[in-house]
């Protein structure tokens, strides 16, 4: 049972497919935008960038859209890229909801769903902060997401 | 650079950038330790920080070209290694001028399989506009008859959405083939038009 126990520990970095964990890369993607235009993530790099994953279903994740909606409202010269991510697989629905919010960000539709897997998506909303670097600096699952706690480590990226 | 090359999956760019690493710490330390005056030095010339600092300027310089270098050589072998000369296919994509068709994604199939399906952002548009090419596909494929087929997806004249198809048969021969993708206007017609070639 101890060497089971001792393989498990060993295999499980390998294994588990959780979101990202804070310091390392966020995997690269490109989703379609309900404007039409296609975004991916890397060419983002050198800006601090947050990914909110949401759904229309999740009440959630409407509080956490209105509140990044707030900090998209007031942009500065390091204000952060917002993008938001629909994982409900409908274009038409999704831009319903932005409209709806008046989301003044991207909303991008992961239709085949590859992007909520390759981020091991469990709770919604996901809220993932990205720095310039790329690398995952942040994240917060299951609730609505904290917005003045992601402003205060943007600040505190920034300070770095 | 070398944090790009840590994040890379690749083992052995990680081990690469970790050994560049280490050297550029041991240049800097061993400049730090030039720079820092020995205690019972006399006071050393004015100019002497200065020229310390220019000397470690040119070793991390150096390093780096060292660096590029390597990263050059590794993929070089790194693609001979997994693709190589005799089964060799490269799909390439290019547009010229473009005006009648705004590229939005290309789906790519060789001998009915889907190998690669690629979105496009605006700037990547815009890259290709300006006479890039991209390596769309990379792969292996052993000697005979082959099918490749393009699926060119975006907006065409009057802002309509635009689907085409293009497709080539060819006999892959020993050596590597390299087939190009590429997106052209046609002024008679005041239509894009979709060609694949191979390249000689």
């Amino acid at each position: 049972m101890l060497a089971a126990a001792l393989a498990g520990a060993l295999i499980y970095p390998i294994v588990s497919h959780g979101a990202p964990a804070t310091g390392t890369a966020a995997p690269d993607f490109v989703l379609k935008a309900v404007d039409g235009h296609n975004q991916r993530l890397s060419e983002y790099r050198g800006d601090t960038v947050i990914l909110s994953f949401w759904a229309s279903w999740c009440g959630p994740c409407r509080e956490t859209l209105s509140e990044l909606n707030t900090m998209a409202s007031a942009p500065g010269a390091d204000a952060p890229v917002l993008l938001g991510i629909n994982l409900d697989g409908d274009a038409a629905r999704a831009a319903a909801v932005a409209e709806s919010l008046h989301l003044k960000f991207p909303t991008l539709v992961d239709t085949k769903q590859l992007v909520s897997r390759l981020y091991d998506v469990e709770k919604l909303p996901l809220t993932l902060l990205v720095d310039r670097d790329g690398q995952v600096r942040g994240a917060w699952a299951g609730d609505a997401t904290p917005v003045p706690e992601v402003m205060r480590q943007i600040k505190e990226l920034e300070r770095r | 650079m070398i944090s790009q090359l840590l994040m890379s999956n690749r083992p052995w760019r990680v081990c690469v950038a970790a050994c560049l690493a280490l050297a550029a710490g041991l240049v800097a330390g061993g400049a730090r330790a030039q720079t820092e005056p020995a205690p019972a030095a006399t006071a050393p010339a004015a100019t002497a920080p200065a020229q310390a600092a220019r000397g470690v300027d040119q070793d991390v310089q150096v390093l780096k070209k060292q660096l590029v270098d390597l990263n050059r050589d590794l993929f070089k072998l790194e693609e001979e290694l997994l693709y190589p000369a005799s089964t060799q296919v490269a799909v390439f994509l290019s547009v010229d001028v473009g005006t009648f068709f705004a590229l939005d994604s290309v789906t790519l199939k060789v001998d009915d399989k889907e190998v690669a399906h690629y979105l496009y952002t605006d700037r990547e548009v815009q890259a290709l506009h300006r006479g890039g090419v991209q390596k769309l596909y990379v792969g292996n494929l052993k000697a005979g008859p082959h099918e490749i087929v393009a699926f060119f997806s975006g907006k065409g004249p009057h802002d309509r959405d635009y689907r085409r198809g293009a497709t080539l048969r060819f006999d892959k021969q020993v050596g590597a083939k390299y087939v190009e993708l590429r997106i052209s206007d046609q002024m008679a017609s005041l239509e894009p038009e979709f060609m694949v070639r191979e390249w000689e």
